[in-house]
């Protein structure tokens, strides 16, 4: 028999097993490929143009995106090779050479390979017209997209999977040098390195790393904390190693090691479900351990890379909002025009006037003991600080009542007031006036709020602080009214949410009139500067959780085939198959629970720890993303037990 | 009292123009405190007779019935529990679970009912002891010999005190000396306890122990022998005879 005879026979025989490995080739290629056709889409194209970072995130979400493929590719191959070492041992037994098998399971893979490219090249050409409406839909353009082969987007590909092609050749040859004929005869049941017995050094060191994951949340909840000195580099590194390190003694040591404590306590009375959970996963969680650990941290990065992208996309209103607090922002009685056009086309709004004095003060005096010290750039910054009277602050809160010197601090907002709190209850001395000499007030802050009232503009970046002083203290203050730069700000509420369009095309008309601000115009350009960036990092962790996904679901894919035999006897000495299922059930809520919660911690504590950074909204974001997790991995988990379902109903 | 009833139990394999009739119609009665030797050539239909027997496979025609309920129409779960309460099973393989301990291999048919923590450690105890296994009970199976392995087995298989207990070759991977350990235990069990015991062996040696051996040939039962009151010396002659007459030389399985 020729070797192209005995290469398409053996592939004919071991279609069951292919599928799996040619899935996870078909899938990378088309992420990969629709990823890079989207890049040379020309619609995508004309609209990344205008923000100049977005070419580069896409060179080098590529990069990941080759690194993410290439590592689920070659743990797929290793499965592969694995589930085949009976084969390629029986090759070895009728007298074929290493060099030969090699050969011909290069020529396997090479058509392998073909195969998936050309149809993973197919889909992604379908699927990259999803992925360019969904990103054009992310940035709210409306451009029709017509998908033209990229024939670019192709050679990159072919030579992308030809390197990749190259190293699982690689990898393949050396597993099949490296091994010995009677290993790969014993390579499934490896009885005798599965099942060791536990000493307590184990529950020492796995105590260790939950107090190492435990140290690494702690530090990262002080991170940005201005007051723990010391490098935010070294901090990082070191919350991630404690944090990772500690993952992987959990999941080698201490899982185990509670399991066994369990498994003990019964003396020898185990339950149906502990025979077909506790004991399997107690006993597996040696090997386990380095993938399970590295799935988990994947899991945790990308679910914290997409939830700080969907945080700023989530964001991009509030913080349109802190820049333009209204739907028209005019200043200085600009846009006069604008208001009549408005009121032409009959659509109504209410209008608020705020009157606009100057102070300057130091900022030390706002802060709390704790907060003065030089790393935090609000020490010793003596800036303008703009008032506002109280009667003008009443049209937002009418509650709001202050006498005297008594102020109200209010309009501080974004990642400054969490990272640099200011305090009420303090004095402050404000300084009005100018060449022509100064004055010196003493103030009192009574309240410390965050409401958006006044535009960035006036406060010079989105959620300044403002003061609200009352009426008579700001009469005082605006003798000095030459010296402000600002004097009036009137805020223009649409009421009708159906005239919003028809407002926004008047505004448009107005041409870009200094000193009007559009609230819809400032949320379209935040969305617009951070749409690709978004876009790239959901594509990416998607692309992430799909490969952890599943490489889990091929794990279990390999479990469920060598634990075949312990159904069978279970089976023949008289468990129902439902009784196995239970305890397949709880094994596939830990094996897919436990990575998953321990990502979704690892995710929440880093997220936590500097969201502020990327924007104003955590707890929807967060909880949106994490959903999706817990969804996508049910789905996996659920595919794994119909397949356990199924091997379990062809045992006996 | 019959423990066991087999009436022309016929199995097919195969579909129709493949079909092989592997038991052509097999008439048995097993009764309480019986060890049952089913002997016979490869081939003759042996294991899967037991198979059939013991609810694992099921018989294209005829009636089993064991214990007075009749394994046909049974579901999926009820003969599960019919299996797991009223039988139990030794295997050439021992098929343990590597990952339990001896202990938990024997408990393991009691994982799913409700019998009392206590009478489960007494039969344990009655058991380990009967078998010579009580030493060996927290070790892991790759960790004891294969008679020890056996003998686990066998301890498995009589936990839950069944109406029958199947043994397939038990003695086929065990050297003699272990063999003879574990079919003197049997035998023992099988007078002390009263457990009835079926037993498929291409042994003359294993098959002496046994106070009734039937001879298949060709999926139908040839012959049958009694021990009786014969010495076990003289029963294996008379079982060596019979197979040499059968023509099988015995010694495959």
């Amino acid at each position: 028999m020729s070797l192209s005879k005995l290469v398409l026979r053996s592939m004919k025989k071991n279609m069951k097993h292919y599928y799996l490995y040619f899935f996870a080739l078909i899938f990378s290629v088309t992420l990969y490929f629709s990823f890079v056709t989207l890049q040379n889409n020309a619609e995508v194209l004309a609209t990344v143009e205008q923000s100049g970072t977005a070419t580069a995130g896409f060179k080098a979400a590529t990069y990941m995106l080759y690194f993410i493929v290439l590592f689920f590719v070659l743990y797929a191959n290793h499965l592969f090779m694995k589930r085949r070492s009976k084969e390629i041992g029986l090759y070895q037994l009728i007298g074929m050479t290493k060099g030969l098998i090699v050969r011909l399971l290069a020529v396997e893979s090479i058509l392998l390979f073909l195969g998936a490219v050309v149809l993973g090249i197919l889909a992604g050409f379908f699927s990259s017209r999803l992925f360019a409406m969904i990103l054009l839909r992310v940035l709210e353009k409306e451009a029709l997209v017509t998908m033209t082969f990229s024939t670019e987007a192709l050679q990159q590909s072919i030579v992308v999977f030809a390197i990749l092609l190259v190293i699982v050749l690689v990898q393949m040859a050396w597993m099949i040098y490296r091994v010995s004929l009677l290993s790969l005869f014993s390579a499934a049941k490896q009885a005798d390195e599965r099942v060791k017995r536990f000493s307590p050094l184990q529950m020492v060191i796995g105590f260790l790393g939950l107090i190492f994951i435990a140290y690494g949340y702690y530090a990262s909840t002080k991170l940005f904390d201005i007051n723990s000195q010391g490098n935010l580099t070294l901090n990082m590194i070191i919350i991630l190693a404690t944090t990772i390190g500690g993952t992987f003694l959990v999941f080698r040591f201490s899982v185990a090691f509670i399991m066994n404590l369990i498994r003990l306590k019964k003396n020898g009375h185990l339950t149906a479900r502990d025979v077909l959970a506790l004991t399997p996963i107690m006993h597996r969680m040696r090997g386990n351990a380095k993938s399970l650990t590295l799935i988990t941290v994947l899991t945790g990065v990308s679910l914290g890379i997409t939830t700080l992208a969907y945080i700023s996309y989530y964001s991009s209103e509030s913080s349109a909002y802190s820049q333009v607090p209204g739907d028209y922002v005019l200043l200085e009685d600009k846009g006069q025009e604008f208001l009549k056009k408005l009121e032409d086309n009959n659509i109504t709004f209410d209008k608020s006037n705020f009157r606009l004095q100057s102070v300057s003060a130091s900022f030390t005096q706002l802060l709390s003991e704790s907060q003065q010290n030089k790393d935090n750039p609000l020490f010793g910054l003596e800036g303008i600080i703009y008032t506002i009277p109280l009667s003008d602050y009443q049209q937002i809160a009418p509650e709001a009542s202050i006498s005297d010197y008594d102020v109200i601090l209010t309009n501080y907002g974004g990642y400054m007031a969490e990272m640099f709190p200011l305090e009420k209850d303090r004095d402050v001395v404000v300084t009005t006036g100018g060449l022509e000499g100064t004055e010196e007030e003493t103030l009192h802050v009574k309240d410390v709020r965050h409401e958006s009232i006044i535009s960035g503009t006036v406060t010079s970046g989105p959620g300044g602080p403002i003061f609200v002083v009352p009426d008579a203290l700001f009469e005082k203050l605006a003798t000095h009214s030459g010296t402000s730069e600002w004097h009036k700000q009137t805020s223009i509420k649409i009421k009708n949410k159906s005239d919003s369009a028809l407002a926004e095309k008047l505004y448009m008309q107005s041409n870009g009139e200094k000193y009007i601000e559009s609230y819809e115009e400032q949320r379209k350009g935040n969305i617009e500067t951070l749409g690709i960036t978004i876009f790239t990092a959901a594509f990416l962790g998607l692309a992430f959780l799909m490969t952890t996904g599943s490489i889990l679901y091929f794990k279990q894919m390999s479990e469920a085939e060598e634990e075949r035999g312990s159904y069978t006897i279970l089976r023949k000495i008289g468990f129902a198959e439902k009784d196995i299922m239970k305890g397949i059930y709880m094994k596939q809520a830990f094996n897919f629970g436990v990575p998953l919660i321990i990502g979704l911690l690892h995710s929440y504590f880093a997220v936590n720890s500097g969201w502020f950074l990327f924007g104003s909204e955590l707890t929807a974001p967060l909880w949106i993303a994490m959903s999706c997790y817990i969804a996508l991995y049910a789905i996996f988990a659920v595919l794994s037990v119909g397949y356990y379902k199924k091997v379990i109903r062809e045992s006996l | 009292m019959a423990v066991l009833i087999g009436r022309k139990v016929k199995k097919v394999y195969g579909k129709k123009s493949t079909a092989q009739e592997v038991l052509k119609g097999i008439d048995l009665e097993v009764n309480k405190g019986e060890f049952v030797g089913i002997m016979g050539p490869s081939g003759s239909g042996k294991t899967t007779l037991l198979n059939v027997l013991c609810s694992i496979d099921f018989a294209t025609e005829g009636v089993i019935e064991i214990n007075g309920q009749n394994l046909r129409g049974m579901k999926e779960k009820t003969v599960a529990n019919f299996r797991r309460e009223q039988l139990g099973f030794i295997f050439q393989d021992y098929n343990l679970l590597d990952t339990l301990t001896v202990k938990e291999n024997i408990l393991l048919p009691l994982a799913i009912g409700r019998l009392p923590k206590s009478v489960a450690e007494s039969r344990l105890k009655e058991l380990t002891h009967l078998l010579g296994i009580t030493e060996i009970l927290n070790k892991y199976p790759n960790e004891i010999s294969g008679g020890q392995k056996q003998r686990t087995s066998a301890a498995r298989a009589l936990i839950t005190n069944p109406s029958l207990v199947f043994a397939d070759e038990p003695t086929g991977a065990l050297d003699s000396k272990s063999a003879t350990a574990l079919l003197k235990n049997l035998q023992n069990i099988n007078e002390s306890k009263k457990a009835t015991i079926m037993m498929v062996t291409h042994d003359a040696v294993a098959a002496s122990f046994c106070t009734r051996v039937l001879f298949l040939k060709d999926g139908l039962i040839y012959s049958e022998l009694y021990k009786g009151d014969k010495t076990r010396q003289a029963f294996f002659h008379e079982i060596m005879h019979t197979q040499s007459v059968l023509g099988g030389d015995g010694y495959e399985s």
